[in-house]
C-alpha cells in the first residue's frame, strides 16, 4: 500500500461541492503525516473543465470520464471508485459526509472490506494508526477513536470542519485507466428533481425566528409568528416541523433546506443538530432559547437563554409592546 | 409482487438527556439512561409496512443489541412487522460501526430479503454508514437518504434527498438496500390490540452458532478498533448566557434586541 491520500471530489450541476476543497485541505495535513501526495478522484461525464478547476488547487486530479457517471449512483460510481482505490492504493480515502458521501464511502468500505470511520470532525495519522475525532450523542460527547489497519482507511469528514484549500501551483489532470461496465450497474440514475417553490424567500430575510420541536404543539407557532412580526422578521423551522407539515418545506433551515445568513437568527426550541447548524451558523447574531443547558445550539449561538420558550416569548413580547 | 422486507432498527439513549463520561473515558455513564427507537428507523419500518400492505409480502424487524431492545422489537411487531429478530451481539457503546454492520450483514444473509431498509442515521452515533456498509458487504445495490419508494415492474423507483432539498431519482434492481430519511412518511401509532398481541409474540434470537461461527470474534474486521477517550466536546465557542428568572431573562433579551435596533416600532 502507498502513502497517498485520495480525495473523492463531489460536484453537481457543473460546480464542485464546497466540501471538496475542505477535503483537499485535510488531505494535505494527512499527506504530510503519511509522507505521500494528495490526489483527487473526479468522476463524471464531460466534466473535464471541472477536473481542471480542481487541479488549480495544486493536486493531481485523476479524471474518469464515462457517460454512466453523469450523476452519482452507487452502481456506476461504486465500480469506478473501487477501481481507482485499487489503482492508487492510497493510505486514506477521504469523502465528504454529505448525502452522497453517506452512500459512497460505506458502500466502498463494505464492498472492498476496508476500515471506515464516518462523520469525523478531525482525523490524523499517528504512524500507521488513524485517529478520528467524532461527535456523538447529539453533539454532547466527543470521542477519539483509533483504527489500525494496513488497508486503506475510508474516512468521511463532516462539512465545515476545516478551512477550504487555497489555489496552488503544480496541479495536473490525469485521465485514469478506469472503465465502468454498464451491464453491472443495478442502481440507475433517472432524473434530478428540485422542489417547487411558491413561498417567501427565507434566504432574503434580515431577521429569522425559527421554531423547533421544542415548541411542542402546532398551535404554539402563533407565538413564534407574533415574535417574528415584532422584529420585522419571518418564521423558519427545523426539519421535524416541516416534516410534520406544521410549516411548508420552504421554511426549513439546514442541510436539506435553506442556507441563511440573516442579521438576526433566533432559535426557539432547536437542539442544534449538525444538519440544522449547517444552514444558519453564519448568521450575524444568533440567539437560542432552549430548556437543555447542554443543547449544542448554545455552541453556535452568541446569546443563550436556558428556559422554556413558551414562557420566555410571551414575556419578551409583553416587554416589547409595553 | 410480494416482497420480503428486512428492517434494521436500533434502540438508542434518548438524545435529549444529559450525558457524562464514565470513569476510564471509554464509554458514557449508562445507569440513568432511558432508551427509545432511533428516529429514522420508525420511518424505515413504516415504509416497509406500507409497501407490504400494498404489494404483499413479509416484514422482519431486526436489531443487533442487548435484551432491553426487545421492547423496541415488540413495538415494531405492533406496528406491522411479522417477525422480530434480535442478534445477540452486545457491544455496549457500539462505537465500531464496521463491526456492527458486519454482524448485521451476517444475520440479514440468513433471512430472506428483497429489500433491506435502515434509517438514514442513528441519532446517538450519527455514522450514517450502517446501511450502505451492509449493502456493500452483501453486494446489494443501495440508495441512501430515501424519501419515497415505489414498486416499478420487477424493481423499485426511489428518491434520494440531497443538500438543499434536491433529489435524485433512481431505478433500483432487487434485491437491494435503502436507508430511509426522516419525514419519508407519517409513522403510525400501534393500536392497543396489536400491542397486546405483540406482547405475547416470540422474539427470535440469533446467536453466533446460527450464523455458523463459534463466537462474535469470528466475524472479523480488517482493522483493530478502540475507543481512545471520550470527553465533553471542545466547543469552538459558547453563547453568552442570560441568567436569572424567566422574567429577568425576557427583560434582558428585549433590552438587547431594542438596543441592537431589531425592534419594529
Ligand atoms: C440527511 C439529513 C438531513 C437533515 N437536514 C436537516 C435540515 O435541513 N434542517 C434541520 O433542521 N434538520 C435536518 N435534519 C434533522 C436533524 O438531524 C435533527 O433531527 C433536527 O434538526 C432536530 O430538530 P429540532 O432541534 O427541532 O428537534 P430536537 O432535536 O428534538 O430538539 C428539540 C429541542 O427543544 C428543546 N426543548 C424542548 N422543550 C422546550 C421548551 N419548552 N422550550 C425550549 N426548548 C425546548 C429540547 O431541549 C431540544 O434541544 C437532517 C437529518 C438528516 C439525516
Ligand atoms: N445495532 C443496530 N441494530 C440494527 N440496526 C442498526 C444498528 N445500528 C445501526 N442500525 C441501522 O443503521 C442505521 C444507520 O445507523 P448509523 O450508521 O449508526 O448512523 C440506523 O438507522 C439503523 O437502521
Amino acid at each position: 500500500m502507498g502513502n497517498d491520500i485520495l480525495v473523492v471530489a463531489e460536484h453537481m450541476e457543473g460546480k464542485l461541492a464546497p466540501s471538496t476543497l475542505e477535503l483537499v485541505a485535510k488531505g494535505r495535513d494527512l499527506a504530510a503525516q503519511s509522507g505521500g501526495a494528495v490526489k483527487a478522484a473526479l468522476l463524471g461525464s464531460g466534466a473535464g473543465a471541472l477536473a481542471q478547476s480542481l487541479a488549480a488547487y495544486g493536486i493531481e486530479v485523476l479524471h474518469v470520464d464515462d457517460p454512466s457517471l453523469v450523476e452519482y449512483s452507487d452502481g456506476a460510481y461504486g465500480q469506478a471508485v473501487r477501481a481507482l482505490v485499487d489503482h492508487v492504493a492510497p493510505r486514506v480515502v477521504l469523502v465528504a459526509h454529505t448525502a452522497q458521501g453517506y452512500d459512497l464511502a460505506p458502500g466502498l468500505a463494505g464492498a472492498a472490506d476496508l476500515p471506515l470511520v464516518s462523520n469525523c470532525v478531525d482525523v490524523r495519522l499517528e504512524g500507521g494508526t488513524l485517529v478520528a475525532t467524532r461527535r456523538v450523542l447529539n453533539e454532547k460527547i466527543q470521542g477519539e477513536f483509533e483504527v489500525a489497519s494496513d488497508r486503506p482507511y475510508v474516512v468521511t469528514l463532516r462539512p465545515g470542519s476545516v478551512k477550504p484549500a487555497e489555489p496552488a501551483a503544480g496541479g495536473q489532470v490525469t485521465p485514469a485507466p478506469v472503465a465502468v461496465d454498464a451491464s453491472k450497474v443495478r442502481t440507475k440514475f433517472l432524473a434530478l428533481e428540485r422542489p417547487q417553490v411558491s413561498d417567501i424567500d427565507l434566504a432574503a430575510a434580515d431577521v429569522i425566528v425559527s421554531a423547533g420541536r421544542g415548541i411542542q404543539k402546532k398551535e404554539n407557532l402563533a407565538l413564534v409568528e407574533e415574535f417574528a412580526k415584532a422584529l420585522g422578521g419571518v418564521v423558519g423551522a427545523s426539519r421535524p416541523l416541516t416534516d410534520m407539515e406544521w410549516l411548508p418545506k420552504t421554511r426549513q433551515v439546514g442541510q436539506s433546506g435553506k442556507t441563511v445568513r440573516p442579521k438576526l437568527y433566533v432559535a426557539c426550541g432547536i437542539s442544534g443538530a449538525m444538519q440544522h447548524v449547517a444552514g444558519m451558523k453564519d448568521s450575524g447574531l444568533i440567539v437560542a432559547i432552549n430548556t437543555d443547558p447542554s443543547a449544542p445550539i448554545f455552541e453556535v449561538a452568541h446569546v443563550g437563554i436556558v428556559g422554556n420558550v413558551l414562557q420566555i416569548l410571551p414575556l419578551v413580547l409583553k416587554d416589547l409592546k409595553g | 409482487m410480494p416482497l420480503n422486507f428486512v428492517v434494521a432498527l436500533k434502540q438508542i439513549p434518548n438524545p435529549d438527556l444529559q450525558f457524562a463520561v464514565a470513569p476510564g473515558g471509554k464509554d458514557i455513564k449508562r445507569e440513568t439512561l432511558n432508551y427509545k427507537t432511533n428516529g429514522s428507523d420508525d420511518y424505515a419500518l413504516e415504509a416497509a409496512v406500507r409497501l407490504k400492505e400494498k404489494h404483499g409480502g413479509r416484514v422482519v424487524a431486526v436489531t443487533v443489541g442487548p435484551k432491553r431492545a426487545e421492547s423496541m422489537l415488540r413495538e415494531a411487531l405492533a406496528k406491522g412487522a411479522d417477525e422480530a429478530v434480535r442478534v445477540s451481539y452486545e457491544d455496549v457503546g457500539g462505537y465500531d460501526v464496521g463491526k456492527t454492520a458486519r454482524v448485521l450483514a451476517a444475520a440479514v444473509k440468513t433471512i430472506p430479503h428483497d429489500l433491506v431498509l435502515t434509517g438514514v442515521q442513528s441519532d446517538d452515533l450519527v455514522d450514517s454508514a450502517t446501511g450502505a456498509l451492509v449493502a456493500g458487504i452483501l453486494g446489494l445495490p443501495h440508495v441512501s437518504v430515501v424519501t419515497r419508494i415505489e414498486v416499478q415492474g420487477t424493481g423499485l423507483e426511489v428518491w434520494s434527498e440531497l443538500e438543499g432539498g434536491l433529489s435524485r431519482r433512481y431505478a433500483l434492481a432487487l434485491p437491494a438496500l435503502a436507508s430511509v430519511q426522516f419525514g419519508a412518511n407519517v409513522p403510525r401509532y400501534a393500536p392497543l390490540p396489536a400491542i397486546m398481541k405483540a406482547s405475547r409474540q416470540p422474539i427470535k434470537e440469533i446467536a453466533p452458532a446460527a450464523l455458523g461461527v463459534a463466537n462474535w470474534d469470528a466475524i472479523a474486521t480488517p482493522y483493530r478498533f478502540s475507543v481512545r477517550r471520550l470527553s465533553p466536546p471542545d466547543a469552538k465557542g459558547h453563547a453568552t448566557m442570560i441568567q436569572g428568572s424567566a422574567d429577568e431573562q425576557a427583560k434582558a433579551l428585549a433590552k438587547m434586541l431594542r438596543e441592537k435596533g431589531f425592534v419594529r416600532r
